[in-house]
């Protein structure tokens, strides 16, 4: 297909696509090299029955006109980047100077925002994503062993839990655990506790977000190894029967060997789902003991009037960066198979 | 109705070559077969004709038409593609209507050409039916339909027959033949079977690996291969190849010994020879060795000999039997021999 | 017809049957709990005395004559107006599905015949914006879409929405074109079409498994977004994800927690019916990416 009939079809994704995803992020860049404009302050007399008093105040007209003539703010070079809501490089050397132990130092970085953010998000994308497989692999096991009859029902019901938009889901389990709710009230019989709650503390936090985690996303892994089971090569599978190679080997040796390009599969678009979290924490209000980068963004912008454009761009920016460090392996291993086909 | 030229026609992505340096004059109503090996770029020259590949180099001309900027729908071809392309949306009525639709040929001569090339390929019964409600040999037809129900000045068919089963491929092949002759019009035909090729082509050009390696005839192919590539293609079974060294008319290989060829020519060179052309004999063979295999196909046997590194075989009559291992001698006529350059592969 | 490799002692069979049950439970268990629950009242669906409460649900009893109540329901959706996020949802589930659609098999079926390498490039930027949170890029939009005062609008979501998923939706249907037999339309093209003829003609009446199988992913991107459309969106024009969002600010406090109930219920219930209808077609979507990837 000559160029010019290529670009007819498809110039109107490309513009839309240059227009809101290319630009956005040349506005992201440079919107994180900037930052919200200081206070004018203007001193007014104030003049009461008691005589005249100096205040000081914002002066919201001078405010608004350098709002209007530089909407980014002004510029911070990587200012932002460094300061003590993102990398906070100096809080961190002041940490490691006086800090006793390495048990201080953790506690102390954990409070500094982007750090708190930063582990939760890695540790939830490495807990979820094993569990994850491991969980929908094993469904996918036993669902195809029960009777044909179930196998659709079954699927239908699993679902459920990927398909609801994690918000939704989480609230939906939230209300559970509550300590009102049949999830909560029970478990508080069953340690035999009655002030036990999954949302006091951060620990218990974090399970249940892990939790959810597994629970909203195992179904897409069943699914897909589900899918990879009914392809098993069943010449390999008799051959390895005739070869005397029991149940369990010839999961081991034949089926696991056959889903090692679905599990990779699976396991990439979990790293990059897992590590967006973000709708859960408010689902089940955790922000308290929990936050993920996604979160940071979003409170950021949230900020009714004022929304920080500046801190929510640098820490795009620093998740972006985290992402393709995240991506990169995958990224190389693409473009080495792209050379060695073309 | 024209002749067809294509003037040093090249394709290229990136560095790799597609089609090499392909020179050719098509004359008007001839048959043409392409003939090669997968990925020898057959394909992809005769959809360059087609308009479907863009030219990297060269020119090709349809008549008195330069084509190379045309599109397809411009080129006034029709071709028949190895999957049929059938749109499985329409019937078969509609399917062989579809060139004329487009092409805004007058409504009131549809039904008529219609009915006319339905008729030629035997589909009057099937008008109604739809792509998926017919069998294999009568959705060939269904393409083949389509392609006559205009007058292109060439048809182009890419491996028309390969999805057909053995005995339905020669009855389609010689209606193929029939239809080309009655409707006298350039035929370009790609095909890697060299039955095929043999039995449809009035010329035959034999490719591999990009390059035209010759064209000619399919007598001249079979009978004069032009090089090792196009003996060991032409031909069931293969001509043997053995490679040796050529001494004043002598041929001196591993287990084989011919005298009586050409004295102008010495140094190492490959024999060729097709099994059909030597035969057993009790003593004085040109091959002398034990055997390798035996095979009985029923109206003849192949003796199987390992010369070197290559299998050599010589049919015998029916009735011969030997066990593997015991030795046997083959006479080769010196006239039924064929050298070649082992350097280059090129005849001698 | 018995397969050796399929005869399994009844002990596996029976531990099978019941890690099948026992999922199943988790799976469908707090959905089924919650629909149940939203028609009660919430001193029932949140019991301090006993669970079975949400079971019976003895203070709806009390307080309305029966054990079921649309009072979550009619607080939700006529008190709080969620009707107009309902249609909100469907004026952009409908438009993202249509323009993603529209814009995706014209340029999907580009790459799926372009001899160039354009679909590695293509894959490459799919997956980094598959793996890129949605909310990075929405903190580049929100300052410029504040300037030009198109910030708020139903349109701007709706084309921010598809931007961020026409990546993805390019991929799957380059991959989904791929599969058609190429001879389909190049017969076409020597018939005497031109490219955009042969893509009506040959093209379109054979694609819509395909595009359907594709929509329907554009329909959850756009159904489930949350993060563009609660941060572009302004008050009045909040979809259903989004105002639930806000609905549990404000009714955690004056104790109207079953409106959110009932709110939640309202938005899972088109999800049910929507993987009871396109199940199949779910399935085979979500793992042709890992057959083809």
């Amino acid at each position: 297909m000559p160029h010019k009939v290529f670009l007819s079809f498809l110039w109107p994704s490309l513009i839309v696509m240059i227009l809101f995803i290319a630009l956005p992020i040349v506005s992201v860049v440079y919107q994180s090299l900037h930052v919200e404009h200081e206070q004018i302050m203007i001193v007014g007399e104030t003049c009461g029955p008691f005589g005249c008093t100096e205040e000081v105040s914002v002066d919201a007209e001078a405010m608004g006109k350098l709002r209007e003539e530089k909407p980014a703010g002004r510029f911070n070079g990587l200012g932002t980047y460094f300061n003590e809501s993102h990398l906070a490089t100096d809080e961190i050397a002041e940490i490691f100077a006086t800090s006793a132990d390495f048990r201080e130092f953790r506690n102390r970085v954990m409070n500094l925002p982007f750090y708190n953010a930063l582990i939760f998000t890695v540790s939830y994308t490495l807990i979820v994503t094993p569990l994850v497989m491991l969980v929908g692999f094993i469904i996918a096991i036993v669902v195809n062993m029960v009777p044909r009859l179930f196998k659709g029902p079954v699927i239908f019901f699993s679902l459920l839990p990927m398909i609801v938009t994690p918000l939704i889901g989480s609230l939906v389990l939230f209300w559970m655990i509550d300590s009102r709710g049949v999830i909560g009230a029970s478990l508080q019989v069953l340690f035999a506790d009655p002030t036990l709650s999954l949302k006091a503390s951060p620990t218990l936090t974090w399970v249940t977000l892990f939790t959810y985690g597994v629970w909203h996303s195992a179904p897409f892994a069943f699914v897909v190894f589900y899918a990879g089971l009914q392809t098993v090569p069943q010449d390999t599978m008799e051959s390895a029967m005739v070869d005397g190679a029991n149940r369990w080997e010839r999961i081991r040796f034949v089926t696991i060997p056959h889903l090692m390009p679905l599990a990779i599969f699976v396991a990439l678009m979990q790293l990059m789902d897992n590590f967006r979290v973000f709708e859960p924490i408010i689902g089940f209000a955790a922000s308290a003991s929990a936050s993920s980068l996604s979160y940071l963004i979003f409170n950021d912008l949230r900020i009714s009037n004022t929304p920080l454009f500046g801190s929510a761009a640098a820490t795009s920016m620093l998740t972006i960066f985290g992402i393709i460090i995240l991506l990169l392996p995958v990224l190389r291993q693409n473009w080495r198979e792209f050379n060695r086909k073309s | 109705m024209a002749r067809l030229q294509l003037k040093n026609v090249n394709k290229r992505w990136g560095s790799f070559v597609g089609v090499d340096n392909f020179d050719l004059d098509i004359a008007d109503q001839e048959f043409l077969v392409l003939l090669g090996p997968s990925g020898c770029g057959k394909t992809t020259t005769m959809r360059m004709i087609a308009g479907l590949e863009e030219v990297s180099e060269g020119e090709i001309w349809l008549g008195d038409r330069m084509v190379n900027n045309l599109e397809p729908k411009d080129r006034d071809i029709s071709m028949v593609f190895q999957s049929y392309g059938l749109y499985p949306n329409l019937t078969v009525y509609e399917n062989i209507r579809f060139p004329l639709r487009v092409r805004l040929v007058p409504k009131e001569q549809h039904d008529e050409m219609v009915m006319r090339a339905a008729r030629m390929v035997e589909l009057e019964d099937f008008l109604d039916r739809r792509p998926a409600e017919l069998s294999g040999g009568q959705r060939q037809r269904v393409a083949l339909g389509r392609a006559i129900v205009r007058k292109p000045t060439v048809f182009l068919m890419d491996e028309p027959l390969s999805n057909l089963d053995a005995k339905l491929r020669v009855s389609t092949r010689a209606q193929i033949k029939n239809l080309q002759s009655k409707l006298k019009t350039t035929t370009v035909y790609v095909t890697h079977d060299q039955i095929e090729a043999m039995t449809l082509a009035d010329r035959v050009v034999v490719m591999n690996k990009g390059r035209i390696q010759q064209v000619g005839t399919p007598t001249e192919i079979y009978d004069t291969p032009a090089n090792v590539f196009v003996a060991s293609f032409i031909g069931s079974p293969a001509m043997n190849l053995v490679q040796g060294r050529l001494e004043k008319g002598v041929f001196q290989g591993q287990g084989i010994r011919v005298i009586g060829l050409r004295a102008d020519k010495s140094g190492n060179v490959t024999l060729g020879f097709r099994a059909e052309d030597a035969e057993i004999v009790k003593t004085d063979g040109n091959i002398s060795a034990p055997i390798y295999s035996i095979e009985l196909l029923g109206e003849a046997s192949m003796v199987t000999w390992r010369l070197g590194g290559a299998l050599v075989s010589v049919r015998a009559n029916k009735g011969f039997r030997a066990e593997i291992e015991d030795v046997v001698q083959a006479d080769i006529p010196a006239d039924a021999c064929h050298l070649f350059d082992t350097e280059t592969g090129e005849r001698l | 017809m018995s397969n050796p490799a399929e005869k399994r002692p009844l002990p596996l069979k029976a531990l099978a049957i019941s890690i099948v049950l026992i999922w199943i439970i988790i799976a469908a268990f707090p959905f089924l709990w919650t629909m149940w629950g939203s028609f009660k009242v919430e001193g029932d669906f949140f019991s301090r005395s006993d669970w079975m409460n949400a079971v019976t649900g003895p203070l709806t009893q009390e307080k309305h004559g029966s054990t079921f109540t649309m009072e979550g329901y009619e607080g939700a959706w006529i008190e709080r107006e969620f009707y107009r996020a309902v249609i909100n949802t469907a004026i952009v589930t409908v438009s993202v599905v249509a323009v993603s659609l529209t814009l995706g098999t014209l340029g999907g079926y580009a790459l799926a015949r372009s001899g160039y390498k354009y679909s590695f490039w293509l894959l490459m930027m799919a997956l980094v914006f598959r793996a890129m949170p949605g909310v990075t890029l929405i903190s580049g939009y929100m300052l410029p879409f504040f300037e030009l005062n198109i910030w708020g609008y139903l349109p701007t979501a709706i084309i921010v929405l598809v931007a961020m998923n026409q990546p993805f939706t390019l991929w799957m249907l380059h991959s989904f074109f791929k599969s058609i037999p190429r001879d389909l339309d190049e017969a076409a093209l020597v018939d005497g079409c031109s490219r955009f003829q042969a893509f009506r003609l040959a093209i379109i009446p054979v694609m819509w498994p395909g595009v359907i199988t594709t929509g329907l992913f554009s329909f959850l991107t756009a159904y489930n977004d949350f993060a563009v459309t609660s941060m572009l969106l302004s008050e009045q024009n909040l979809t259903m994800i989004p105002q639930i969002n806000s609905f549990l600010g404000s009714s955690q406090e004056e104790g109207k927690v079953m409106y959110a109930v009932a709110a939640v219920v309202s938005s899972i219930v088109p999800l049910f019916v929507f993987i009871m209808i396109f199940q199949r077609r779910l399935v085979s979507g979500l793992t042709a990416g890992a057959v083809k990837g």
